[in-house]
């Protein structure tokens, strides 16, 4: 048994000695061959191309290189796609009527309103089972459509000509520009649809392509795919880079090595082999719009309604060692709920939302031990408890990355005089009913942006909402974002402002405890320019460049 | 022979029909639902979503209908992948699996035979501890740390093999190798056992006796009444590897049925997990029953109908 045991540790330490030494190659990594094509890395295989069954970022990402809505991202401006012009609403913000370009889909059909109108009704109606259909609320009619209250042929959305697409709302969306670069609103080609059936986005021969890429050779659940570039597409004199292949890579080792044999030109790295790439050659980190936050169960625990109890729990956390020394991955740290990035002011697109909040942002999601310390007896006074003892479960996810982010929170928070912290760390689908159920203390959580838009964040934190959790309720905060939905939505400038208050209040009153901004570390060949994420995101290829 | 093929096949439906029953009351104990974005839904969201795939129906229900199609032959669409039939993912994610674990098998086992073989032979000399090293080591090294080792030497530093990806017969052959280590091991230990045994029986004493050499005794006498117990432990063994392993699968970045199977459970893919059980179950209890069949092929004496025997 001895022996097997120094065996076993032999050759661990072998295996490892291989990896380490695997890593220090890089700097005798020559550039990809000039062959015209990309070859990326992907964390998993695409699930459907069906954008109105669609639901991760690997589907949204293929469907982003070979289809195309009425917009793309290029950088964080929006620009015009199948539309001809960004355009502005009327009617009170309630119409927006989108001209179209002469665009052609891959089997020469040409892309029309109509093919909006059906992808958008497809998708809203209840019989598609679409999990996105949510995300149409707001459009007339959409959710008495999706309730099976009303026939899809009553939303708000109509082919006034071939080239003219009309949407009417039932109420302002001032994102709703923002949206329509989503792939949830890319048109579909009816032939196409009805021929397929259930089939359609299942796999390459049921599709057609109105974007700068066409996918090809893909089946199904295939770990590979490939890209080639679609000459039908309207902008196609854009798109240099002839062909993109992607490749699923589950092993961060894997990926690394086929990172530094060039089989591979942009890969993703995370935990040790993200730590130990930062700063060599070719590292970068790329920051998603999603935010990892901590909720207090207001409801069972009535000591976390005191802000100082919270704000105690939020002072004594090191945002900086948990995403340096834990995370590793890229990720920042986050002193509040909208991530770095995504938004900006509307008057001066220079200003990041959380630069303009930062004030509030940065006083209480700071760390300072001592303030934690000296908030945390104030607030156990301010609730006649002073001097008690706490025992709170800490519940979260059960991969390797949030038990040792558990544990630093454990850590950090047990530093607070008579805090004892449990942890539980469950399957993500046991986190979540144990979240609805309200069966939690704390919980780490998090929420990746639908749309890149303040209001997508700060909506779940009013009093009803189903995912604010932790109970946490505060009528000034519920009055600036209903502001912002309503009386506001149709002033750019004013709204901005109440999403402003209400992040401040938020901030100061620390209704959940921001920890940080998810990353992606990325290894990427100095060859490949221009491949970066976008504010909804995906990457928009049609930019990407390979330098010979 | 004929009637108790039938009467096994006639003991695998039943078997069949209870594990069926057993992991779909078990798989609806589980948390969550199939949806992917479940915690963006709103409840009632959810519940239009439950209605529209017929799980708001009460579970006996659920239960009947299932069983009900799955005797038509229709195993149901995957949840992770929209409108794909189970049995069609299955069959395009199996094909990997199978040609790895098959030529992990056939590797390991017959290296382990002829391991296990030259070590009885050998017994208690340098050949024989070798032997028994390998197979210890083959026992201790996990398949995974094999495979990295692969990878690193083979692969990435000496550029024999494809580092990883899907692409060729070549692309097949490290994981494989990896896969080949356990059965190497486990049949090389039993072999040798087994062999010294039948070593120390009277009629390999008789087959010396009639003169006949070392090798033709060991081939003609002891391999074959040596590898009963081999076959034994190879059934189930070549059913846990035809299914795949998640992590060399992993990786070696290959498309293979054992991360569907884990994902499929993760992500509360109902139709999925069962065709996949259901799928398992079949492949363990087919080759529960090749072995059995095999065993009389290797020693008629063993009749597998008893009644037969005088």
């Amino acid at each position: 048994m001895k022996a097997k045991k120094w065996l076993t540790l032999g050759m661990t330490i072998l295996a490892s000695a291989g990896i380490l030494a695997g890593c220090g190659k890089s700097s005798s990594s020559k550039a990809p061959a000039a062959d015209d094509t990309v070859k990326i890395m992907t964390k998993d295989v695409i699930a459907t191309m069906d954008s109105s069954l669609n639901t991760d970022v690997i589907g949204a990402q293929a469907g982003s290189d070979t289809m195309e809505g009425l917009y793309r991202y290029e950088g964080k401006e929006l620009k015009p796609g199948i539309a001809t012009k960004v355009v502005k609403p009327t009617n009170n913000g309630l119409t927006y009527t989108f001209p179209l370009r002469n665009a052609k889909w891959s089997n020469g059909d040409p892309v029309t309103a109509n093919d909006f109108v059906f992808a958008w009704r497809r998708t809203v109606d209840p019989s598609t089972k679409s999990q996105y259909a949510y995300i149409y609320e707001g459009i007339a009619n959409a959710k008495a459509i999706t309730a099976g209250k009303k026939p899809a042929s009553t939303l708000g959305v109509e082919a006034v000509n071939a080239h003219t697409l009309r949407v009417t709302l039932e109420k302002p969306i001032s994102y709703f520009n923002e949206l329509m670069a989503a792939y949830f609103y890319f048109p579909q080609n009816p032939r196409t649809v009805k021929k397929w059936g259930k089939k359609y986005g299942t796999n390459s021969k049921t599709l057609v392509f109105d974007g700068p890429y066409k996918l090809v050779n893909w089946d199904g659940p295939d770990n590979t795919w490939n890209e080639v570039k679609n000459d039908s597409y309207w902008n196609a004199k854009a798109v240099k880079v002839k062909k993109l292949q992607y490749q699923v890579v589950k092993d961060p080792t894997t990926a690394l090595n086929l990172y530094q044999s060039n089989k591979l030109d942009d890969i993703t790295l995370t935990g040790d082999n993200a730590k130990q790439m930062r700063g060599s050659k070719g590292y970068n980190a790329q920051l998603k719009n999603s935010t990892s936050y901590i909720e207090m169960n207001q409801r069972h625990k009535t000591i976390f309604r005191n802000k100082k109890i919270r704000q105690a729990i939020s002072l004594s956390i090191d945002r900086q060692q948990l995403t340096k020394k834990v995370l590793g991955d890229g990720s920042r740290p986050s002193d509040t709920f909208i991530p770095k990035g995504m938004s900006f002011d509307p008057t001066d697109k220079t200003k990041d939302f959380t630069q303009e909040t930062d004030a509030s942002a940065s006083k209480y999601a700071r760390y300072d031990p001592k303030e934690a310390k000296k908030l945390w007896k104030e607030g156990l006074a301010e609730t006649g408890n002073t001097g008690k003892k706490f025992n709170f479960v800490l519940l979260g996810d059960d991969t390797d990355i949030a038990k040792k982010q558990a544990e630093f929170l454990q850590n950090a928070l047990e530093k607070l005089p008579g805090m004892k912290i449990t942890l539980s760390n469950v399957p993500f689908k046991t986190r979540l009913s144990r979240s609805n159920d309200g069966d939690f203390d704390m919980v780490m959580t998090g929420w990746n942006a639908d749309f890149p838009d303040p209001i997508n964040f700060l909506t779940l934190q009013v009093s009803k909402a189903a995912y604010n959790r932790g109970k946490w309720s505060n009528s000034t905060f519920d009055n600036f974002v209903n502001k912002s939905l309503t009386d506001d939505a149709n002033s750019p400038k004013k709204r901005w402002q109440d999403m402003k208050d209400a992040q401040d209040v938020l901030n100061e009153e620390q209704g959940i405890v921001p920890l940080y901004q998810q990353g992606d570390a990325h290894m990427t060949k100095s060859s490949i320019k221009n491949y970066a994420v976008t504010p909804n995101g995906s990457y928009n290829t049609v930019l990407l460049r390979l330098q010979k | 022979m004929g009637k108790y093929i039938l009467k096994r096949l006639g003991y695998m439906i039943i078997t069949l029909f209870l594990v069926a029953s057993i992991t779909f009351f078990m798989m609806k104990l589980m948390p969550g639902t199939p949806f992917s974005n479940q915690d963006k839904l709103s409840a009632a969201q959810l519940k239009i979503m439950n209605e529209q795939y017929g799980l708001n129906k009460p579970i006996w229900q659920q239960y009947l209908i299932y069983l009900g199609n799955m005797l038509h032959g229709h195993f149901g669409t995957s949840f992770q992948f929209n409108n794909q039939p189970v049995l069609q993912l299955i069959v395009s994610r199996l094909k990997p699996s199978l040609l790895i674990g098959a030529q992990a098998m056939v590797i390991g086992s017959l290296l382990g035979i002829l391991l296990g073989a030259v070590a009885a032979v050998n017994k208690n000399n340098w050949v024989d501890s070798l032997a028994t090293f390998v197979s210890i080591l083959g026992i201790s090294v996990p398949s995974f740390v094999l495979a990295v080792l692969l990878q690193f030497f083979l692969a990435f530093k000496w550029n024999i093999f494809p580092i990883a990806l899907w692409t060729d017969w070549k692309s097949s052959i490290l994981p494989s190798l990896a896969l080949a280590v356990s059965p190497l091991a486990q049949t090389a230990r039993f072999m040798r056992t087994e062999m010294v045994d039948v070593l120390n029986s009277d009629y390999i004493e008789l087959s010396k006796a009639k003169g006949n050499t070392r090798w033709q005794t060991v081939v003609k006498h002891t391999l074959r009444n040596s590898l009963i117990p081999v076959i034994t432990i190879l059934g189930p063994l070549t059913a846990n590897i035809l299914t795949g392993s998640l992590v060399v699968e992993n990786i070696f970045s290959i498309p293979g049925i054992g991360e569907q199977f884990v994902k499929s459970i993760m992500t509360n893919d109902y139709p999925t997990i069962m065709g996949l059980t259901i799928f398992y179950a079949l492949l363990f209890m087919i080759m529960l029953l090749i072995t059995d069949i095999l065993y009389s092929v290797i020693d008629p004496r063993i009749r597998i109908a008893g009644k037969e025997n005088n």
